[in-house]
């Protein structure tokens, strides 16, 4: 008996550390999808094992579909859709709308600009908004702000606290406690979460670095969910070297950690490509990858570019698997493609039903 | 301004808000980077001055642009002003040819 009992504990013991080891206390189960959204209206779930479509779900009323962003558990994907106009949720297992926040009211046009995402409990949605009173004669622009919704607010969301929001905000992202609200925009500002207090701000535009120019940055594409990690490229101008100088132009990185909040913008190359949106790799944080019509592979130690091939067509959004294996590209027109992170191979690609463009619609992973 | 007459109301109000110092600050639409300014020539040309860099194939970007009223004075402003410009056409590579010239409304 004695000889028994330790045999099922020894058992229990592995399983319990096999089941620890996969990291299943709450995964097991789970698959890795994908998530994007395509014209007309359109959001589509995609099976990143079997590399087909999942599922497709229509989004009631106009498009574009743009900014996707899914709640923690992987239940619902919130979309902004209906000319910017509309945050709409759509539950990932039925296609069922379960919410819907119009931003505009009254003589207030308002959008939900790019930047949009879920709390950390999935119990609130955050969304950046730019109101414009529409006068007889004149529009009138109101100060931006971002507005907090109710996840479980229906069909007729309003938000339950406004907080104003400096401009030009294109990215929320929410710290890995959930106490704060980060934008990134100008600067990159953080503010609590509960409160709207802006409680930090890191400079961006107006960056003190020595003989470095204004940068310009193009940042509309979340992809921090594997990483805890937003990422964004910049461009740069040195005002020490002339106009016509290898290094007159210089690409680099913003990284925001959310998990301690420190800012990080790192050159890694003198400007020769374009680079719309960025992932770093959440297994080998030496690495870091970047997409627009070339597919670029970025050497975070030595801060340089450590291999780079050409995309068959322009692609604006990436992203990558939790196992830092895979990466995945999608935006622009109607192919979600698959490369290898190491080799840089293309491994499978998925064209999505309709052949509507994607355009600005995000690329988000999932597990569900 | 001293150059300039007014030739309609509207033009007298602007004259006017110039004159009392309440001409309104002008915004930029957004985090503007990329192929090219919002504000800058347009997107015929990259920022190196070639096509290159451009969105391969162009095509690509079209819808892009469009949705967020990108380059308001080079391709139709499917945010606001012509949210119909593209209805029934979803893919910008295949269904250009039946994209329309938006004139303004008289």
């Amino acid at each position: 008996m004695w000889a028994y009992g330790q045999f099922m504990a020894r058992t229990a013991f592995v399983v319990v550390l096999t089941l620890g080891l996969m990291g299943c206390d709450n995964e097991f189960g789970k698959k890795e999808y994908l998530v994007t959204a395509n014209k007309p209206n359109n959001l589509h779930l995609i099976d990143t094992e079997t590399h087909e479509i999942a599922n497709t779900f229509p989004i009631p009323g106009d498009g574009a579909p743009g900014t996707v962003s899914v709640s923690p558990d992987g239940q619902v994907a919130y979309v902004i859709t209906n000319h910017m106009e509309s945050l709409v949720g759509i539950d990932l297992g039925t296609g069922e709308e379960v919410f819907r926040a119009n931003a505009s009211f009254d003589n207030i046009r308002s959008k939900h600009m790019f930047a949009m995402t879920v709390s950390r409990d999935g119990k609130e949605i955050y969304s950046f908004q730019t109101p414009t009173r529409i006068l007889p004669g004149e529009y009138e622009v109101l100060d931006t702000q971002i507005a907090v919704y109710k996840a479980d607010a229906g069909l007729d969301a309003k938000p339950v606290r406004v907080f104003p929001a400096p401009r030009q905000i294109s990215v929320l992202a929410t710290s890995a406690d959930g106490k704060r609200i980060y934008g990134l925009g100008p600067s990159i500002f953080g503010f609590n979460a509960k409160t709207g207090d802006l409680e930090v701000s890191h400079k961006l535009r107006e960056w003190d670095r020595p003989n470095y120019g204004v940068p310009d940055i193009l940042a509309v594409w979340p992809t921090f969910e594997n990483t805890d990690i937003v990422a964004a490229p910049y461009f740069v101008p040195r005002t020490d070297k002339a106009p016509d100088a290898p290094d007159a132009f210089k690409t680099g990185m913003i990284s925001l950690d959310l998990k301690t909040g420190e800012v990080k913008t790192e050159d890694f190359e003198n400007t020769s490509v374009l680079i719309f949106s960025m992932v770093h790799n959440p297994v080998n944080r030496k690495e870091a990858f970047g997409v627009y019509t070339q597919l670029t592979k970025i050497d975070q130690e030595k801060h340089e570019v450590s291999d780079r091939v050409d995309m068959a067509h322009t692609f604006y959004a990436i992203n990558i698997s939790r196992d830092g294996k895979t990466l995945y590209m999608g935006g622009t027109m109607d192919d979600v493609v698959a490369y290898d992170a190491a080799t840089l191979k293309q491994k499978w690609a998925v064209k999505l039903p309709g052949g509507g463009d994607q355009g600005l619609a995000s690329l988000r992973v999932v597990r569900r | 301004m001293k150059h300039l007459k007014p030739l309609n109301k509207k033009a007298e109000l602007l004259d006017k808000a110039v004159n009392e110092g309440k001409t309104e600050e002008v915004f930029q639409m957004t985090t503007v980077a990329g192929c090219t300014a919002t504000l800058d020539p347009g997107w015929e040309v990259d920022v190196f001055g070639g096509v290159a860099a451009l969105c391969q194939p162009m095509e690509a970007d079209l819808y892009g642009c469009t949705d967020p009223c990108w380059w308001p004075a080079q391709v139709a402003d499917t945010i606001n002003t012509n949210p119909d410009w593209n209805d029934g056409l979803p893919s910008a590579q295949g269904d250009w040819r039946a994209l329309q010239t938006i004139y303004p409304k008289r």
